[in-house]
C-alpha cells in the first residue's frame, strides 16, 4: 500500500490517505496522540512532524521528534490552532542535524540562499572527502501558511490563492482544486490541454537546465527558446504566462490550427534535439549512473511522478482518468539522472500527442457546482501526483490540505546521494526538479 | 563528434534567434548604454526569494534565454551577495526567511540598492498577510524600487529595471 498523505483534519482527527482507501483516526481531545507509522512508511516522517508542529498532536513511537516547520527562532506556538496577529522571534534554539560521526567525516551546509535564481532550502551533507555519505534536506523556509489562509473562504476566493501555491504547477493545482465541482467533459478536455502545455514548459526548462548543470550550456540555450515559445502559447490561450486564472468553469475557444502548427514545429524540433543531445558522449558521461534511485526504495518511500517513473514504477493519475482513454505513461528503468532526463524527453512527446487528442473539444461555459462536503481530489502535475483535501461547510472552506508531489519526493532525495560526489548534487537535484514553494506551503 | 560538426555546418546555429522584436531591441540598447554609463558595463544582481511561488524566479531565469539575453547587456545574476550591486527580492518574506534575507542584505557592499519584484513583496497580491508573513519587504529593509506584476513578464522587468537605473 502506498501512503499518499497523512494529515490532521483538526486537533481531534487524523486522516490517512492510501492509494486504496482512506483511514480516519479519532484522537482524545485532552491529549491528542497518534501512533507513528514512519518505521514502515518512511515518507510519513514529514507528515507526522508537520502535524505535530501545526496542531500539537503528539506522535507516539516516533524516532524523529525534531521540529519541521518551526525553525530556530520560531516561538512555541502551533500556527494551525492558535490565534496570533504577529509572531515575535523566540531566542535561538539550534536544530540538531542528522550527522554521521567518524574520523575525517565533515559537514557541508548549503543554503537556504543558493548560488543561482532558485528557491530557498537547506541541504546538509556529511562528507568523506568528495564522496557524499549522507544528505539531510531541511526545508520550510517558505512556509507561508497557505492552508490556514484558505480557511473561511469560498471556493472562488480560495482559488486565487491555490493557483499561486507553486508557479510551475499552477494549472495542476487549479485543476485538482476544481475537479470535484466540474463534470463537463468538454471543459475537462480544455483543462487537460493547458495541463499538458504546462508540463511541456516545465520539462523543456529542465531539459535545458540538466545538461547546463553538467556544463553543457548549448542545450539550455536551445531548450529555453522552446520553453519561452510554449510560455507565450500559454499566454496566448489563457492570457497569463503561467496560466494564473486560466482554469475556470469554461472551455474557451482557441486557435486550433495555430496550436496544431505550433505542436508540429515543436515536435520536429524536439526530434532534432533528441538526436543531437544523445550524440554527446562527454555529457552522458556525467548523466549515466549518477544519482540512482532503486525501484524498491522508490516504492518504499511512495515516490511519485517523474522520479518514480524513471525508476520503473508506472504511476500516473492520468492512467485512472477516463478522459485520457487508456493512457500509459512512458517509463525508464535505471533510475539515474540520465533516466530522468530521457523520461522528461519522452513525456514531452507524450504531452504533444495528448494535446492533439483533446483538440476536438467544443467551447462551452458552465457554473461551479459547489456543495458542502469533504473532497479528496488529484491531478498529475509536471512533478507528479498532486493531492488536495478540501472540506466545505456552508459554502466556506473549513480545512484545506495540499500534498505537493515534491513533499514525498524530497524525502527520498537523500537515497540518491551515496556513491556520488558533492559536485554532482546540483545535477541530481535538478534532474528531480522538485518544488520548494509547493512542499513548504 | 565528427557527426556533430558535420551537422553543425549543414544546419547552422540552432540556439540563436532570427526573430527581432524592435521594441525589445530598443530597450536592450538603452539598458546597455545606461549600464555602461553608470556601472562601467557590469551590473551584478543577487536574487533572493523570500517566499514566492517560484513564478518570479522562472521569469528571471527566462531573462537569460536567447529572446532576452540579459547577460549580453552587462547584467549578471551573481552567486554571492558580496559580489552584487542590487539585491533583487521576491516573495512575501516568511517568518523563517526573514533572518536570512536581512543577512543577505547586510552582506552587500555599499553602494547597494534593493529592488523588489512581484506583487507578493508589497502584499498587494492574492497571498494575504498571516502571522507567518513578515512582509511587505520595505518594512524590513529599505527598498529603492519595485517592479509590479504577478509575475512581471521579462520585458516588463527589463523596462522597469531601465527606469530604475536611469533614476540613480
Amino acid at each position: 500500500m502506498r501512503l499518499i498523505a497523512r494529515f490532521a483534519k483538526n486537533q481531534n482527527e487524523v486522516i490517512d490517505v492510501w492509494d486504496e482507501r482512506v483511514e480516519r483516526h479519532s484522537l482524545d481531545p485532552t491529549t491528542p496522540t497518534i501512533h507513528s507509522i514512519a518505521k514502515k512508511h518512511p515518507s510519513a516522517v514529514w507528515f507526522e512532524r508537520k502535524m505535530h508542529d501545526e496542531f500539537g498532536i503528539e506522535i507516539d513511537g516516533a524516532f524523529d521528534n525534531r521540529p519541521l516547520l518551526r525553525h530556530e527562532h520560531f516561538p512555541h506556538i502551533h500556527p494551525m490552532i492558535q490565534e496570533c496577529k504577529e509572531l515575535t522571534p523566540a531566542p535561538f534554539h539550534p536544530y540538531p542535524y542528522e550527522r554521521i560521526k567518524g574520523e575525517g567525516v565533515f559537514e557541508v551546509g548549503v543554503g537556504p540562499i543558493h548560488a543561482g535564481i532558485i528557491e530557498p532550502g537547506h541541504f546538509h551533507f556529511s562528507q568523506e572527502g568528495e564522496a557524499i555519505l549522507h544528505l539531510e534536506v531541511r526545508h520550510f523556509y517558505k512556509y507561508r501558511g497557505i492552508e490556514r489562509m484558505c480557511e473561511g473562504k469560498s471556493i472562488e476566493e480560495a482559488l486565487r490563492i491555490v493557483e499561486k501555491i507553486s508557479g510551475n504547477e499552477s494549472i495542476a493545482y487549479q485543476i485538482a482544486f476544481l475537479r470535484p465541482f466540474i463534470e463537463d467533459e468538454e471543459i475537462r478536455k480544455y483543462h487537460a490541454i493547458l495541463l499538458e502545455l504546462e508540463r511541456l514548459i516545465h520539462h523543456l526548462t529542465d531539459l535545458g537546465f540538466i545538461p547546463n548543470d553538467a556544463g553543457f550550456g548549448a542545450a539550455l540555450a536551445f531548450c529555453s527558446i522552446k520553453a519561452e515559445e510554449c510560455r507565450r502559447m500559454m499566454a496566448n490561450i489563457t492570457g497569463h504566462r503561467f496560466g494564473f486564472g486560466g482554469v475556470r468553469a469554461e472551455a474557451k475557444p482557441i486557435d486550433k490550427k495555430g496550436l496544431e502548427n505550433f505542436l508540429n514545429t515543436l515536435q520536429s524540433d524536439l526530434i532534432w534535439f533528441q538526436e543531437w543531445i544523445t550524440d554527446i558522449p562527454s555529457l552522458w558521461d556525467r548523466l549515466d549512473g549518477t544519482g540512482v534511485l532503486q525501484k524498491q526504495e522508490a516504492l518504499r518511500y511512495g515516490c511519485v511522478g517523474i522520479v518514480a517513473r524513471a525508476s520503473g514504477i508506472a504511476i500516473d493519475r492520468r492512467m485512472s482518468d477516463p478522459l485520457y482513454k487508456n493512457f500509459t505513461p512512458p517509463t525508464q528503468q535505471r533510475g539515474d539522472v540520465a533516466a530522468r532526463f530521457l523520461q522528461r524527453l519522452d513525456e514531452c512527446f507524450a504531452s504533444i500527442d495528448l494535446i492533439r487528442s483533446f483538440l476536438d473539444y467544443r467551447p462551452t461555459k458552465s457554473e461551479l457546482d459547489v456543495s458542502d462536503g469533504e473532497y479528496f481530489s488529484f491531478s498529475e502535475s509536471s512533478i507528479g501526483e498532486l493531492f488536495l483535501y478540501t472540506y466545505v461547510e456552508n459554502g466556506k472552506i473549513v480545512r484545506f490540505f495540499a500534498r505537493d508531489p515534491s513533499f514525498v519526493n524530497w524525502q527520498a532525495l537523500h537515497l540518491m546521494m551515496p556513491g556520488n560526489i558533492i559536485a554532482d548534487f546540483p545535477l541530481i537535484n535538478k534532474s528531480c526538479d522538485l518544488s520548494y514553494a509547493g512542499s513548504d506551503l | 563528434m565528427i557527426r556533430f560538426w558535420q551537422r553543425r555546418f549543414k544546419e547552422g546555429i540552432k540556439t540563436e534567434l532570427s526573430e527581432l522584436d524592435a521594441e525589445l531591441e530598443a530597450i536592450k540598447k538603452e539598458l546597455k548604454g545606461t549600464i555602461k554609463e553608470k556601472f562601467a558595463s557590469s551590473l551584478a544582481i543577487r536574487m533572493v526569494d523570500s517566499g514566492s511561488c517560484n513564478a518570479c524566479e522562472a521569469e528571471c531565469n527566462a531573462l537569460s534565454n536567447p529572446y532576452y539575453d540579459l547577460e549580453r547587456l552587462g547584467i549578471r545574476f551573481v552567486a554571492s551577495p558580496r559580489h552584487a550591486d542590487i539585491l533583487l527580492v521576491s516573495g512575501v518574506v516568511t517568518f523563517n526567511m526573514l533572518p536570512h534575507l536581512i543577512d543577505a542584505y547586510r552582506q552587500l557592499p555599499e553602494p547597494k540598492w534593493v529592488v523588489t519584484i512581484g506583487d507578493c513583496t508589497t502584499l498587494c497580491g492574492d497571498i494575504e498577510k498571516t502571522c507567518l508573513i513578515k512582509g511587505p519587504v520595505n518594512q524590513q529593509i529599505p527598498v529603492a524600487h519595485h517592479i509590479p506584476g504577478c509575475p512581471p513578464d521579462p520585458k516588463t522587468i527589463m523596462e522597469d529595471l531601465l527606469t530604475f537605473l536611469r533614476s540613480i
